[in-house]
């Protein structure tokens, strides 16, 4: 191993690593890809929760939808109306006015207000009780076994005496609670004031049945629709129509709530950034 | 004749018989961990083979002109610095490791660039797997396989030219998709199945190789054979 080795090994190396540092700096030049600057800002204001809930695979994948204006700016329930407006921004549009996006049990019997009829020993999840017939009486409601509680990254849904329950505290509407739950009870829904009625029932049998196996089920009379026109009856259950819900008065609410016979409109409450 | 006899055997033995995965035990970390689903392993396996290619490549060329005892252009370029009977004699195959990592490193981002660009389509389905394979070493023993055909024989005649080393580099990636893609059949099928606890994961996945290469062992002397049916001596 004399000098003039090691020297030639050296120079052969920097000959080398100049000639493919060269190619690659010019690959990079050459090979550069536009990267919208505007997707990039808008992942900047987006709040990386990467829920999916705006029906995009993460936020990069949003941003870049949005950035490409093939999204509306206003889809990301976790950043709510603020990351609306400042993607609004960005994009130089204008933004619709938009509402929290909140889950929705629509189920509201507790453990005593409906019928039980069989002992489930099965495993202790919604998605395998849900294959069995005879647990309980109704065959739409709550299973309370809290598969919505496992999908929740938020910690905003329990299962408290036998029915899921969201808390408004923390829930963003992801919407990952309603692909969890095997029943489909569970809807997202744009709070459109602080205070909202909603319908906590999903059982579409004929009022009779309902009484059979529940308290607070819906029992499809028509009350409500008679007090307000955003309710319908539908197979035997009321719905409320949340693209009209505005154009009805708080009174006109309270007194539909008023009307029900089995008191189970109900209003919840959510926090509005 | 002989030449497509030779090419012909290098590749069976390549693919098959010298598998590098199942006989070399090289590349055994992507074998391991990207044989889950059989789409991704036949990306892996693709990708591989692609980047082999191109590293046997540049490696016959770096091989053949800079590294080998007596190479042109190192000798050449040393004529300028030292005696001509010391550049004859100047043997860089001491750096064969680094340059070659040194090439196949700089080829794969050089590639990934490439598809990033030209083919978006391909980058997003196989290019999360190309920065995983800058170190792989079934691409280096490729490398270091064409070099020992190069630089270790007696008679330089019989030193590999570019095709032969191409067509090492192309089976070999066949091979590895081979056993990569075989291996991620049965993984997915092994999830169906009540392993024992101790067995889960990782421990069932090797055990599952060995059982593999023991049944590549079946292709043992398969090569030999064809040679001497080929080419009687």
């Amino acid at each position: 191993m004399n000098i003039v080795t090691i020297l030639i090994s050296a120079g052969t190396l920097l000959g080398l690593a100049v000639i493919f540092s060269y190619i690659l700096g010019w690959a990079s030049n050459a090979f550069k890809i536009e990267i919208d600057p505007r997707a990039e800002a808008a992942l900047e204001v987006l709040p990386g929760a990467n829920c999916g809930g705006c029906g995009y695979v993460g936020c990069g994948a949003y941003a870049a939808a949005v950035a490409a204006e093939k999204a509306a700016v206003n889809l990301c329930s976790v950043g709510g109306p603020n990351c609306a407006a400042e993607l609004a921004a960005i994009m130089g549009v204008e933004v619709g006015e938009t509402f929290p996006l909140r889950a929705v049990v629509h189920c509201g019997a507790n453990t005593e207000d409906r019928l039980q009829r069989n002992e489930y020993r099965g495993e202790q999840k919604c998605f395998t009780a849900n294959l069995v017939n005879g647990i309980q009486g109704c065959v739409y409601g709550c299973l309370g076994f809290g598969d919505c509680v496992e999908a929740c990254n938020y910690d905003a849904i329990q299962v408290l005496d036998g029915l899921a329950t969201v808390d408004y505290q923390n829930c963003i509407g992801c919407g990952m609670c309603a692909k969890a739950c095997p029943r489909n009870i569970i809807t997202i829904i744009p709070f459109k004031k602080e205070s909202i009625l909603v319908v906590p029932c999903s059982n579409h049998d004929a009022g009779k049945l309902v009484k059979s196996v529940c308290n607070v089920g819906c029992i499809g009379c028509k009350a409500c629709t008679k007090v307000s026109k955003i309710f319908s009856v539908i197979d035997n259950l009321a719905v409320i129509d949340y693209d009209k819900y505005l154009e009805a008065d708080s009174e006109e609410l309270a007194k539909a709530a008023e009307k029900c016979p089995v008191k189970m409109l109900t209003f919840l409450k959510t926090r509005i950034k | 004749m002989s030449y497509l006899a030779d090419i012909f055997l290098i590749a069976l033995s390549a693919a098959l018989i010298n598998n590098f995965v199942l006989y070399y035990f090289v590349g055994i970390c992507p074998f391991v961990g990207v044989s889950k689903r059989v789409e991704m392993a036949l990306g892996m396996g693709f990708a591989v083979t692609f980047v082999m290619t191109i590293a046997a490549f540049l490696c016959w060329i770096i091989t053949t002109f800079i590294l080998m005892p007596g190479a042109p252009l190192s000798k050449w370029i040393a004529g300028f610095f030292v005696p001509a009977n010391v550049a004859a004699g100047i043997d860089l195959t001491i750096l064969s490791y680094i340059v070659y990592i040194f090439a196949i490193a700089s080829s794969v981002q050089f590639v990934e660039m490439y598809v990033r660009k030209f083919f978006p389509a391909l980058y997003r389905s196989f290019g999360v797997f190309l920065p995983l394979i800058t170190t792989n070493c079934a691409i280096l023993f490729a490398c270091l396989t064409i070099m020992s055909k190069i630089v270790g024989v007696d008679n330089p005649a019989d030193a590999w030219d570019l095709g032969r080393s191409l067509t090492l580099a192309i089976f070999g990636g066949v091979g590895f998709t081979i056993a990569i893609v075989i291996m991620g059949g049965i993984r997915e099928d092994l999830e169906l199945c009540d392993i024992p606890k101790p067995f889960q994961g990782v421990a069932i996945t090797l055990i599952v190789g060995g059982i593999l290469a023991m049944a590549f062992m079946g292709f043992t002397g398969v090569d030999v054979g064809l040679r001497n049916a080929i080419m009687p001596l």
